[in-house]
């Protein structure tokens, strides 16, 4: 905190010397993101290289290309934005609803349902996958971009979270729209979400950050190429008849692209989105 | 159950609303539900999706648990047999168990400490504050495939480093093919990849501080240390117990990092529960057993956040 | 069972008219049928390679179409189970020797198909056959195989002035090379299990399985195979020791061979093409060495079946023999993608994959003289998953060979 920041001189060889500190603990937290790159512009032999080497002998930047030939690279990328974008989507809007509600609608029985919501959060995925799969079977979804989305829009995860930012929305607001006759919906739509942007886009973060990674449930409801998303389409690097290390890494390192562009959108809203969205400041 | 949730709800209330909502007056009875069409409207989508996607599926696994089911063969029911078995045949279950709750405690206490630590420091800054936040939260960009196999490239014996501590003569055996050193490196990965989350919460709710109390106790002659732990700590207290409770729910669960990294072994020295649910019901093909050991791991996960949220009372501080 | 009885006829007579279309002449017209086929690949040309197979179907018979699903070679092993829980089985399933026993209970036996068609079976290579039957029944037609064999740098052994491998090479030969080769941060070979154990451990003369065909892993032959085979990293230290992780041993060496820092390593002819590629120096096969009891490798392939969930039988044993037929396995040899299992096809493969590769016509010769057919038991997957983990273990010293021996077994057959 700039305040700490006094003038004098042992103050501010401090302040130097957190801000020295920091750099160093970031360079090397970027480590493995440095080897990945490095890894991504070798050649397969370099990658096992005894003792190993820092930099390849030769940029291979031609291994960025091949990778996205070699695997339909482009249609998982689409598949995977499509559908994280769809699930961010339905959760915000399934999440504002009830969130609203928890927040600030008085009905019987609201704490026992809202209890029920959070105990949702502490389901294991590996419990309900089978049967999630069966039941897509059963819908006839399964290999589609149904089974992708649907299933898995409706973590109660967002719930929580906009219920908690709702809560701090003043009183008196939604007053004095109710005395100009407005509609619950209204008043959610244009009192409570323009408040609540800070949220929606930590939400919206974190969701599609979640998606865009997600693993078992796209190996279990997918079939083919067609549907695949990024994190299956990576794991073909690794095929029966060997493993393309470098290609890997390349197609991880492009895996970081949207994330990182999202976050850079969203920037301004994420850290007020926690500290308020939480409510756990302490105000 | 209904202590319980009596227990919850003040607790849970008042740090969702960090205080604000115990201020709103409170209703007559006849209007506690005078809401109720328009809340069954609102929560009508995702009480459906919830019933549908998760209560559903997560009772036809309970169902699942008490039957033989393997993909081939006839499925009959066996009673509480996959329990038993569990209990007693099971030549790794204990041990598992051991393993999932060595890492919770590991990850969670350091996933705590590091990313508060971190969040401190990095709101003391003046200048770079949201480039580092960015740089902590990258690792969640991208897909874990492509995380463990960076780690396992520079873990690998003989590898950048064991090549690197050894230039900077650090004896330090190779970690991920100790038996009894492999589950740090699935600490070491899950923490790089996942504080990142814990710091964003910690650094938001430590800016929320309203700079009058540090001004008061400035004055009252309180040093950094002393601040910290008599004023910002308990005023971010809920911050804290929200992001243990979920760290706590989702390092019970762990399995992407050990699927991706370790696959359990050396051994059984990294098979975390999750890891063999997916062993029990995809490589061995014993469904009915796998969703048993599901259930034991959902009893515990409740059990633990049960404990957590009675536990909060003692901690945890709303009134701020 | 008024309605079941009818369904019955009904489906006799659909098959009856679709065998009698099956040797009507050509042009008559029939029901257009689509199949699905479920296939593991791992690149952009094989999916085309793939794609071409099922193509030729459609060329052969204009009424069957063959709808080509994909999953990567590990993940389908997940995803096969999941879609029979499901009853969603495709109708062609692809089916790797090892995992015959485990998989077999969900595909149709073709013995009966085989000998209504005067089906040549003996074109394919006997041992591929027998690795895709369990209990004397056929359950795929297969497309390749191949026994393991040694790899080696070609390179290297030159530098060192050492006797490239060959056939009737014995265990001390190998051994004086391994330990040769090994120096400077590099080793002469490298392990990985459990499939290149297995065949060591035949050589040893080392049984894995009882008379009965049960899982055996505690006795005292294969105990002390494994023990010889965990001295090559613990004590002899002629080969790395390679992690317990989410990437398949073989998967390990083969990577330390083309980095050039493992002289000899234990392979397939399925990966030749892609080790060829990645290595920077020339390649050479030879047999595994001679041990005990000879020079014995282990043989595995694959090939397609059809599912008894299948609706379209008769349309999916048409569609499998063009997709395992002399056309199908002349383009995949060439292609350098398969060791073809028709022997008349395999001169194909020699002349792309196997190009430039030092000694891989008598490597293979005679390797597949004495190669037996990797017989597996059911939970053959647990088994392999518990090598993987465990074995690294022994290795590393950390528990004895015989006691990780007796866990794997205790685990897959709790």
């Amino acid at each position: 905190m700039p305040e700490v920041a006094a003038r004098t001189p042992l103050a501010r060889s401090w302040s130097l010397a957190r801000h020295l500190g920091i750099c160093a603990v970031a360079a090397s937290f970027l480590f493995p993101f440095g080897w990945m790159v490095s890894t991504a512009l070798r050649t397969d032999r370099e990658v096992f290289a005894i003792p190993p080497k820092l930099l390849p002998e030769q940029v291979q930047w031609h291994n960025f290309v091949d990778a996205w030939e070699y695997l339909p690279f482009g249609t998982f990328f689409l598949n995977s934005a499509f559908v994280a974008a769809s699930v961010t989507a339905i959760v915000l809007v399934v999440s504002s609803l009830a969130g609203y509600a928890f927040a600030r609608l008085r009905f019987r029985g609201r704490t026992a349902l809202f209890l029920l919501y959070l105990a949702t959060l502490m389901v294991p995925q590996a419990v309900i996958v089978i049967p999630l799969f069966l039941m897509m079977s059963a819908l006839g979804w399964v290999d589609s971009y149904k089974a992708l989305i649907i299933p898995v829009a409706f973590s109660s995860f967002g719930t929580f979270l906009l219920r908690q930012f709702f809560l701090t929305v003043p009183q008196e607001l939604e007053d004095a729209a109710r005395i100009d006759g407005a509609s619950h919906l209204r008043i959610l739509l244009t009192v409570f979400l323009p408040l609540s942007m800070p949220a929606i886009g930590l939400l919206a973060l974190f969701t599609f950050t979640g998606q865009w990674n997600s693993f078992l449930w796209p190996l279990i409801a997918i079939n083919g190429p067609e549907h695949a998303t990024l994190p299956l389409g990576l794991t073909m690097f690794q095929g029966q008849q060997g493993t393309q290390w470098t290609y890997m890494m390349a197609g991880a390192t492009i895996s970081m692209a949207p994330g990182l562009l999202l976050t850079l959108l969203l920037h301004r809203y994420i850290f007020a989105g926690i500290a308020v969205g939480s409510g756990f400041g302490g105000r | 159950m209904r202590s319980v949730s009596r227990d919850l709800s003040p607790g849970l209330a008042a740090g969702a609303a960090g205080g604000r909502s115990a201020a709103a007056p409170r209703t007559v009875r006849r209007r506690r539900s005078r809401d109720l069409g328009t809340a069954a409207l609102f929560l009508l989508p995702s009480l459906l999706g919830l019933l549908a996607f998760l209560v559903l599926p997560l009772f036809a696994s309970f169902v699942l648990s008490f039957t033989n089911w393997q993909v081939m063969g006839t499925t009959r029911f066996v009673g509480v047999a996959n329990y038993v078995r569990l209990a007693t045949v099971d030549p790794v279950f204990w041990h598992v168990l051991g393993v999932t709750l060595m890492f919770t405690a590991e990850y969670l206490a350091l996933n705590i400490v590091v990313s508060l630590t971190m969040a401190v420091w990095i709101t003391s800054l003046s200048w770079g504050q949201r480039l580092f936040r960015l740089v902590f939260f990258l690792p969640t960009f991208t897909p874990l495939v492509g995380i463990a196999l960076v780690w396992l490239l520079m873990l690998t014996p003989g590898g950048v480093v064991d090549w690197g501590m050894h230039a900077l003569g650090i004896p330090l055996p190779n970690l991920i093919t100790q038996p009894g050193l492999a589950l740090q490196v699935v600490v070491i990965v899950s923490l790089w990849s996942h504080f990142g989350y814990n710091m964003l919460l910690f650094g938001a709710a430590l800016e929320a501080i309203p700079s009058t109390y540090l001004d008061a106790a400035s004055i009252d002659g309180a040093d950094t240390w002393r601040r910290f732990w008599r004023i910002k700590l308990p005023l971010i207290s809920p911050a804290l117990f929200f992001g243990t409770v979920l760290t706590a729910i989702t390092s019970l669960q762990t399995f992407d990092q050990v699927y991706a990294l370790t696959r359990g072994g050396p051994g059984s020295a990294t098979t975390t529960l999750g890891y063999a649910i997916y062993a029990q019901g995809f490589v061995s093909y014993k469904l009915g057993y796998a969703s048993s050991i599901a259930w034991v791991l959902f009893a515990i996960i409740m059990a633990l956040t049960l404990f957590q949220l009675r536990l909060q009372r003692q901690w945890v501080n709303y009134d701020a | 069972m008024a309605s079941r009885l009818r369904a019955w006829t009904v489906r006799a007579i659909a098959a009856a008219a679709l065998l009698m279309l099956a040797v009507a002449p050509h042009g008559a017209r029939a029901e257009p049928v689509k199949l699905t086929w479920f296939m593991w690949s791992g690149s952009e040309p094989e999916v085309t390679a793939w794609k071409h197979v099922a193509a030729l179907v459609t060329e052969k018979y204009p009424d069957i179409t063959v709808e080509f699903q994909t999953t990567s070679f590990p993940d389908y092993w997940t995803k096969l189970p999941a879609l029979a829980a499901a009853g969603k089985l495709p109708d062609i399933v692809s089916l790797q020797s090892l995992r015959t026993a485990g998989f077999s209970g969900l595909m149709e036996p073709l013995d009966s198909r085989i000998k209504a068609d005067n089906f040549d079976i003996g074109a394919f290579e006997p041992s591929i056959v027998k690795g895709l039957s369990r209990e004397g029944k056929i359950y795929a037609l297969p497309y390749d195989f191949g026994p393991l064999v040694i790899f080696y740098n070609v390179d290297a052994f030159q530098k060192a002035g050492l006797t490239p491998p060959h056939p009737g090479w014995t265990e001390a030969e190998f051994m004086q090379d391994a330990k040769a080769l090994t120096k400077d941060g590099s080793f002469g070979f490298a392990v990985w299990q459990p499939d290149a154990f297995i065949a060591f451990a035949r050589s040893k003369g080392a049984q894995y399985l009882t008379a009965k065909g049960e899982l055996d892993l505690t006795n005292p032959g294969l105990e002390k195979a494994f023990t010889a085979y965990a001295a090559l990293v613990g004590t002899d230290k002629v080969a790395p020791l390679l992690p317990a992780s989410g990437t398949q041993s073989s998967q390990l060496a083969a990577a330390r061979f083309t980095a050039g820092n493992v002289a000899m390593i234990v392979n397939g002819p399925w990966q030749l093409i892609n080790i060829k590629k990645q290595a920077s120096f020339h390649v050479g096969l030879a047999p595994v060495p001679v041990r005990e009891a000879g020079s014995i490798s282990i043989s595995a392939g694959s090939g397609f079946g059809i599912a008894t969930t299948s609706k379209n039988k008769e349309a999916a044993w048409k569609a499998i023999q063009v997709m395992t037929g002399p056309d199908a396995e002349q383009y995949l040899a060439e292609q350098g993608r398969a060791f073809a299992a028709r022997s008349a096809d395999q001169k194909f493969w020699y002349d792309s994959a196997a190009q430039g590769v030092e000694g891989a016509r008598d490597a293979i010769a005679a390797a597949l003289k004495t190669a037996e057919p990797y017989v597996t038991t059911p939970n053959w997957s647990t088994v392999a998953s518990g090598f993987e983990q465990y074995a690294p273990l022994a290795y590393a010293g950390s528990e004895s060979p015989s006691k990780v021996l007796a866990t794997i077994q205790d685990l897959a057959t709790q």
